[in-house]
């Protein structure tokens, strides 16, 4: 099995600029949508590397409200007829469906990858479900790897059949018990945590709300697993010149979550101090 | 004109000579590089990079930004890498050819002054700007640029300190923004930008606590655009050194506005997050609007505002 199954560092892939067309917007349950994006070209990505949307770009008058672009998890991309189409899954309370998107992408670093043989548990919640597919899906049959999924309630939860034809083992819980076991992912994680690991030892990945991130951070260290966390922080630029998303270290001072993440190694970030 | 005559660019914006007048607005604009893979540097007039302290600095706590309408805050706060280290790293990895305009700002006048000192014969360097919005600790805490008699000894330091064409970036936060222009240039300015971003305050009502974590912030974006416009214009009516217009600049038709209402230059600040080549776009709409109205210079656009007599 290859060592590195994909390149961490940002540098390489020169991220797009484009006016790009929507193919699709259709929504998945009551809160969550799926976007299609046509653009012309695409340098590929990596799991955990996100783009900067804004919604109906190239009127005569721009819009202006809301003015910032909006980070999104790049969900899936893949060639099509007339160029590249890229998937988006997104959470929003009603924001008008735009002809045409802008999108900047990919941008940050993605997840670092597993090593060899070692025994991945991937947790996910809200938005960053859509954080995780590709994650998932470039693991799927390479290596030993299982997906927690956390929700308040049913109908929080994105795009299930497509985790559920990787073929992975999938535990969902949610709070309200309208699927999967009633309680929280962080107690799966801690019984995942709990049975023995031969060979190779085990690494969380975690997307999700900041509360959720923590405590998986706290459970991976207990046990001694190195944990992941890919940041939702807000952003303006995406590119690490605003200076907006700054994330706090333990060890003082600031990293750029769309610069140098938005995947960190858990253990580095001050969880008191992320809002 | 005949409409394949090429129209002239160029700006002279108090010494520095530019081959447009769209500049992006520093802080908004990295050091650079950031920009390389959405836009060739050559075709905006130049840049205005991240502000610099003598040693680099930390900024604010999370969160920093904040939506508003047509707008953002941010109170991102001192963080930069320092002098040293623009020098060193930042400056070479710029193109040649790419004209670049040095930020400076400070707590205190002296060391305002001693990165004036240091980035000056600093090859690739063209200007200077001093960014005037920052808290002035001996004045307990209010902007350099709120207090005339501050401002006017941050300006004769600073003037003193360098014999680059400095420009002084006036805060918006003042009652008399006519007395802050006249006071730069009675201290020897070469010329002034204006706005920074306008003091404001955005609330959760949830949580009853503001958005940023610092509480205040800076307002940019279209929505501080018409108060841009105003002092620019009320700014070109008291002094005659060149203004460079900034505030909610995202398209052509908002840069020329900018020139008519006085301003030689303009810079282009939030929206390049938008949109990371629109600078590039203001600067070709600029020729295109020239074109169709038939001037053979974008620079006799400059205060061509027609306003009502009173
Ligand atoms: C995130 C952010 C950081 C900024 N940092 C600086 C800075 O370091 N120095 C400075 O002079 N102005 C800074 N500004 C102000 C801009 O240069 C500009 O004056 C202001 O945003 C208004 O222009 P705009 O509406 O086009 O953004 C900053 C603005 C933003 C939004
Ligand atoms: S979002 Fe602008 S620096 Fe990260």
């Amino acid at each position: 099995m290859a060592e590195a199954i994909w390149e961490v560092s940002s540098e390489g892939a020169v991220p797009i600029r484009a006016e790009a067309e929507v193919l699709r917007n259709v929504s998945e349950g009551p809160s969550s949508w799926r976007l299609v994006l046509r653009v012309p070209s695409w340098p590929g990505f990596r799991p955990g590397q996100f783009a900067m949307l804004s919604a109906g770009a190239q009127q005569a008058v721009r819009r202006t409200d809301p003015l910032l672009p909006r980070p999104m998890a790049v969900y899936r991309a893949e060639a099509g007829a007339e160029g590249f189409d890229v998937e988006i899954l997104y959470k929003i309370a009603g924001r008008g469906t735009a002809l045409r998107v802008a999108i900047v992408g990919p941008l940050g670093k993605a997840f670092p990858p597993p090593r060899s043989g070692e025994r991945v548990i991937i947790v996910a919640g809200g938005t960053g479900i859509a954080s995780v597919y590709e994650l998932a899906a470039r693991l799927a049959g390479a290596h030993p790897v299982e997906i927690l999924f956390g929700a308040r309630t049913a109908s929080d939860l994105m795009a299930l059949e497509d985790f559920e034809a990787l073929k992975i083992p999938l535990q969902v819980a949610t709070e309200d018990g309208s699927a999967g076991v009633r309680g929280l992912v962080t107690d799966l994680l801690e019984t995942a945590l709990e049975a023995p690991t031969p060979g190779s030892g085990r690494r969380v990945y975690v997307c999700g709300p900041t509360a959720m991130m923590r405590r998986c951070a706290e459970i991976a260290s207990e046990n001694e697993a190195p944990c992941i966390a890919a940041l939702e922080n807000a952003m303006a630029c995406g590119f690490g010149v605003c200076l907006g998303c700054a994330a706090p270290l333990r060890e003082g001072g600031y990293a750029l979550v769309c610069r140098d993440g938005p995947a960190f190694d858990a253990a580095l970030i001050d969880w008191e101090r992320l809002p | 004109m005949k409409e394949s005559q090429a129209v002239d660019t160029t700006v002279d914006l108090g010494g520095i000579s530019l081959r447009n007048p769209v500049l992006t607005a520093s802080g908004t604009f990295g050091y650079g590089t950031e920009f390389a893979p959405f836009l060739d540097l050559r075709r905006i007039g130049g840049f205005v990079a991240k502000s610099l302290t003598l040693e680099p600095r930390v900024g604010n706590p999370p969160p920093r930004i904040a939506e508003a309408p047509s707008g953002m805050l941010n109170a991102i706060s001192l963080e930069n890498v320092g002098v040293e280290a623009f020098i060193g790293e930042k400056l070479p990895a710029i193109p040649e050819g790419v004209t670049v305009i040095a930020s400076a700002f400070e707590t205190d006048i002296d060391r305002y002054a001693e990165v004036c000192k240091r980035l000056t014969g600093v090859p690739r360097i063209a200007g200077l700007e001093i960014n005037a919005s920052c808290p002035h600790v001996k004045s307990g805490g209010i902007e350099f640029g709120q207090d005339p008699a501050v401002l006017g000894q941050l300006v004769r330091a600073t003037r003193q300190a360098t014999s680059l064409p400095l420009l002084v970036k006036l805060s918006p936060n003042v009652t008399h923004i006519a007395e802050m222009a006249r006071v730069c240039e009675g201290e020897g300015a070469s010329g002034i930008s204006l706005i920074n971003a306008v003091q404001a305050l955005e609330v959760d009502p949830e949580t009853r606590r503001p958005l940023l974590a610092n509480g205040l912030g800076g307002l940019s974006g279209p929505a501080i655009r018409p108060i841009a416009l105003r002092m620019v214009w009320q700014a070109s009516q008291a002094v005659s050194i060149p203004i460079c217009g900034i505030g909610g600049i995202i398209s052509a038709a908002d840069a020329v506005k900018f020139l008519l209402c006085g301003a030689t230059a303009v810079q282009v600040g939030t929206s390049n997050y938008l949109q990371p080549s629109i600078a590039a776009d203001v600067a070709d709409g600029l020729v295109e609007y020239a074109k169709r109205h038939g001037i053979p210079r974008i620079r006799d656009l400059v205060g061509e505002l027609e306003f009502p007599s009173r």
